[in-house]
């Protein structure tokens, strides 16, 4: 009989189990939706600047401030690590910290800063280079909570002649797939765009002053955009990671309820010989 | 008479979209005017107050920081914070003054007295615009 009470105890766990699990799926896929569209609207913010930092850029090729300056092999160099700051979703951090690996392998000297949780207590037993790290910000996302980590990373940049930063992040591309992309944050490189502006413009106050701000401007939004790709990424990996999670316990639940029958059924069959053979034995 | 197509883009949202016949906007080295036909032109916005005419109508926002690109009658400004006058927290603009006015007369360091000081522009600039 223990074992038929096992069974039932047991179902009921992978019940709820499912429960939560298909809350969470449709939690994410409400987020993912919410982190899509968001993604949509920062894009004439981003692309407008971009093409206001390659107008100048084209125009005082020379002479270039320091946040968009070329690559020099020589110096420090620093990698920001995107993660979660949650677990349940799938291969995600795994994948990430996966490359995060590689990339330290190949750069011993590369110092880590690390975005998300996951990322930081996985990093932090491996290796002693976090210089920074900025845990529990995905939840509460909004710009202003980017725009205060660009301007840190913006000042590690200056303040530690950095001769590059490049950035490892899950990039959404659809709820089923993320793809890991290393690029270079800082310094800047404006990336092509169809419509290039020919146009000589007059800049006020002065084209330097206006680069050191549109540059600013630029991490900032850079930063924005990839804490948005990654939080869709995370949520999309989530759901799908919830739904199979779900389809699972639904399985086990079939699995175990055939288990569950098998055993009552024994169990009565156990009892009807029981008192079948009790009654012949009295009969004789 | 022909317009200039304003756009306001903020990274979360596009704010203005539409045609004005002509629009004053806070710059770093004073308010300008711009009518149609203007030159090329780049620059830093001010925190100060972005006027809007269309026709005898006029709209005022406060605008505290980003930048403005005049193209081909074209006027896009990218920033951060944009507000219309209602949308104004003028309680929350009064004790940031506050704030800021405190906070300069304490510290000491370069960065925060900027800082603070922009803080205070900000505030002095919502106040203005939501007491009207």
């Amino acid at each position: 009989m223990a074992n038929i009470k096992e069974i039932k105890t047991r179902i009921e766990s992978v019940r709820s189990t499912k429960q939560i699990t298909n809350a969470m799926k449709m939690v994410a896929a409400a987020n993912l939706r919410k982190a899509q569209d968001r993604i949509i609207k920062a894009r004439p913010y981003a692309d407008h600047i971009n093409t206001m930092l390659r107008s100048i850029k084209f125009k005082n090729a020379t002479n270039l401030h320091s946040l968009i300056a070329d690559v020099e092999e020589v110096g420090k160099s620093a990698v920001i690590v995107v993660t979660s700051d949650r677990g349940l979703c799938g291969s995600f951090n795994y994948q990430i910290l996966k490359e995060a690996l590689r990339y330290i392998k190949q750069n011993p000297d590369a110092e880590i800063i690390c975005l998300g949780k996951k990322g930081f207590d996985y990093l932090k037993k491996r290796t002693d280079k976090i210089i920074k790290s900025y845990v529990n910000l995905f939840n509460e996302m909004n710009f202003s909570v980017s725009r205060d980590v660009a301007a840190q990373i913006i000042d590690l940049f200056l303040e530690q002649n950095y001769n590059k930063i490049d950035v490892l992040y899950n990039e959404f591309k659809s709820a089923i797939q993320q793809n890991i992309v290393v690029k270079q944050l800082l310094p800047i490189i404006p990336s092509e765009s169809e419509e290039m502006s020919t146009l000589d413009y007059l800049y006020e106050p002065d084209e330097d002053t206006i680069i050191d701000e549109l540059g600013k401007k630029y991490i900032n939004v850079d930063i924005w955009r990839i804490m948005l790709e990654s939080s869709a990424a995370e949520q999309g990996a989530r759901m799908t990671a919830m739904d199979s999670a779900t389809d699972n316990a639904a399985e086990l639940i079939d699995t175990l309820t055939l288990k569950y029958n098998r055993a009552r059924q024994a169990a009565i069959t156990k009892e009807i010989i029981e008192i079948a053979s009790g009654a012949e034995a009295i009969q004789q | 008479m022909s317009k200039i197509s304003l756009e306001v883009i903020q990274p979360t949202k596009c704010k203005v979209n539409d045609d004005y016949d002509h629009v004053i906007i806070p710059g770093v080295d004073g308010d300008f005017g711009i009518s149609e036909n203007h030159t090329p032109f780049i620059t830093k916005i001010r925190p100060g107050i972005l006027q809007l005419f269309l026709g005898n109508k006029l709209d005022k926002y406060a605008i505290h920081d980003g930048f403005v690109t005049v193209d081909n009658n074209q006027v896009t400004i990218v920033c951060d914070v944009i507000e219309q006058e209602n949308e104004i927290n003028l309680k929350r603009a009064e004790s940031s003054k506050e704030r800021a006015e405190k906070r300069l007369k304490t510290i000491s360091g370069e960065i925060d007295f900027r800082r603070a000081e922009h803080a205070l522009k900000r505030s002095l600039v919502r106040l203005g615009l939501g007491k009207n």
